[in-house]
């Protein structure tokens, strides 16, 4: 069981504000881990530093050997980590279908000159990459909505589509950013169960997630957040009966 | 369910048929133009909606990945003085000033794109705003470009040998005018091999949702970049052409404010429609000013009242009536104008 993300000392300040302080994380290889904390513990801002999409003010992000952080969010992308948003971020006027197949942006691999002059191979090489993509819809459940425009989906529905453009890229790293957050219970269990089905494919996944049950019973290993700092790590067990972690979200138990 | 989705794709057919009827209409039209009128004043204002179309097609592009541009004259520009250069100071012909042109407008626009391609939204407008009054002062300014008395005397093209034929002469205006249709054809052809290739896709992503475009792998600067220099590529071909048809060239025609008036054509056909809503647009707005004998002084005035027009009734262009299937009520409007007038008056009740 190797690391497969590392992050070393990381800082990143907005201004005065210390979003993230000093924080060290292992991520271990097909794993899934929770993160969790108070609102403003820096969960997002570690998942936008991760994916590229802010520079850290100082520390490290290594993946699988090699130090990414500095790198952009495509070239991070390229790599093999890729992410959901916290908002429901979709291309909202095209199908379904569409959405995830652009999600297969990085996958071509004819001649550049060939895919313009849509020579056979390059045609086959779209509709082999196109059956890939209704293969994630069927995976996923989506595949009955395959032709409607993203803006017409339920809510539910929305954010499954949203894992299904990151599971296109290919990632072998999955950040999650609160998956199941607006769900009725059983969306929340059908998500909790493509989140594991997703595992099963040999997917490492982090999520961020506020649905306490959702957390308790997907991951493996959670990691606690607070004002940007690391305050416990362990197992689900473990984080429940952790008084750190109680009084962050509760408060500190008044002396008698 | 089943019986819908078959209705769906009949319904899909029928439009893919209508299409391409009147693709094949349009083209009969388009080939027998000179047959038809004789006047070769109204010849050269379809050589000018042409080129007109092409330069509203280059804005709709670059729309398409979040940008706004002010700078499509200025490649044109550059196009047209590249080529006057060539064939009147190095004697080059016309059949090979036309490719280098478009060449030497692709590598300014490549060195150009890397300043302002790097901000998007209002920072990228002003920059190419910037850049088009540069390019138009560049050319008044410096002896090379002739100043502002311009560069005249530019040669025709030479004749084109044809096989089992008499070589085309350029000296009438219908030979201009197939050459147009050829440029405008390819420049099509192309922007809708573009289109539907990967890159077609990935220019969408990022004028639709440019963070998610990123996160999914797509490198924003480059594609973005990409689309700037194709684009000023097809601007610089017409440019060439323009040049030589036309004659003369003064650097004024080639200022930020011919590009607003490209956008005026794009906007009023529709930016949805890549090829048709720039024809349409600019077919209207050339040949309206044209019937009601408006005088030079005067078009701005109309233009004006044109964009206003467009704002309130049809923010979709005139294309876009069609994708609705209807007009809208009008009473809707005019409820719309009144609100509109109304804001402009003083409040009673705050008095």
């Amino acid at each position: 069981m190797g690391v497969i993300l590392e992050v070393k000392k990381l800082n990143k300040h907005f201004g005065g504000l210390a979003a993230i302080n000093e924080l060290d994380l292992n991520v271990i290889d097909t794993e899934i881990l929770g993160l969790i904390g108070p609102n403003g513990a820096g969960k997002t801002t570690l998942f936008n530093v991760i994916s590229g999409f802010f520079p850290p003010t100082s520390g490290k992000v290594i993946f699988n050997g090699q130090d990414i952080t500095w790198l952009k969010a495509h070239e991070i992308a390229h790599l093999g980590i890729s992410r959901t948003f916290q908002a429901t971020n979709l291309f909202m006027r095209i199908s379904v279908l569409e959405n995830v197949f652009t999600g297969y942006h990085l996958s071509y691999k004819t001649n550049r000159l060939k895919r313009i002059l849509r020579t056979p191979a390059a045609l086959k090489e779209e509709e082999f990459l196109r059956k890939k993509a209704v293969e994630i819809l069927e995976f996923m459940g989506l595949t009955p909505l395959k032709d409607e425009p993203a803006a017409n989906l339920p809510h539910g529905h929305q954010r499954i589509l949203g894992v299904c453009m990151a599971l296109a890229t290919p990632p072998k790293l999955l950040l999650l950013d609160e998956p199941v957050t607006g769900m009725n219970p059983t969306e929340t269990q059908n998500m909790i169960d493509l989140i594991r089905q997703i595992r099963e494919k040999g997917i490492t996944i982090v999520l961020v997630e506020h649905d306490m049950k959702a957390v308790m019973n997907l991951c493996d290993r959670i990691v606690v957040l607070n004002y940007g700092q690391k305050i416990a790590e362990g197992l689900p067990e473990e984080i429940r009966e952790n008084k750190e972690v109680i009084e962050a979200y509760l408060g500190k138990e008044r002396k008698k | 369910m089943d019986n819908l989705q078959k209705k769906f794709h009949f319904n899909r057919i029928i439009m893919r048929s209508y299409k391409f009827i009147g693709l094949v209409f349009l083209t009969v039209f388009l080939i027998s133009v000179p047959v038809i009128i004789h006047n070769p004043y109204y010849i050269h204002l379809l050589i000018m909606v042409g080129i007109n179309t092409v330069l509203a097609m280059t804005f709709i592009f670059l729309l398409r990945t979040g940008l706004i541009t002010i700078a499509i004259a200025g490649f044109w520009g550059i196009g047209a003085y590249a080529s006057a250069l060539l064939t009147v100071r190095l004697g080059l012909s016309f059949w090979l000033a036309l490719p280098t042109s478009t060449m030497i407008t692709i590598i300014v626009a490549f060195f150009a794109g890397h300043l302002l391609v790097r901000k998007s939204g209002i920072g990228f407008v002003i920059l190419t705003l910037v850049f088009a009054f540069i390019i138009a002062l560049i050319f008044g300014t410096f002896e090379v470009f002739g100043g502002y008395i311009g560069i005249y005397n530019i040669p025709r093209p030479s004749p084109l040998p044809m096989p089992f034929m008499a070589p085309i002469k350029f000296a009438s205006k219908i030979p201009f005018y197939y050459l147009m249709l050829f440029l405008v054809l390819v420049v099509c052809l192309a922007s809708s091999a573009f289109y539907a290739a990967w890159t077609g896709r990935a220019w969408r992503a990022i004028g639709l949702n440019p963070r998610l475009a990123e996160s999914l792998g797509v490198d924003i600067f480059r594609y973005r970049l990409f689309a700037f220099v194709i684009t000023a590529g097809a601007a610089g071909l017409m440019g060439s052409f323009f040049a030589h048809y036309y004659g003369s060239i003064v650097p004024t025609t080639f200022g930020p404010f011919k590009t607003l008036y490209v956008q005026v054509y794009a906007i009023l056909g529709g930016v949805e429609f890549a090829i048709l809503g720039p024809l349409i647009g600019s077919l209207i707005m050339t040949l309206i000013p044209e019937f009601l004998r408006i005088t030079k002084e005067v078009e701005p005035v109309f233009t004006g009242i044109i964009v206003v027009l467009l704002v309130i009734f049809l923010p979709d262009g005139l294309l876009g009536l069609l994708r609705r299937g209807r007009l809208q009520p009008p009473i809707k409007n005019i409820a719309r104008v009144a609100r509109w007038i109304r804001s402009f008056l003083p409040n009673k009740r705050s008095s």
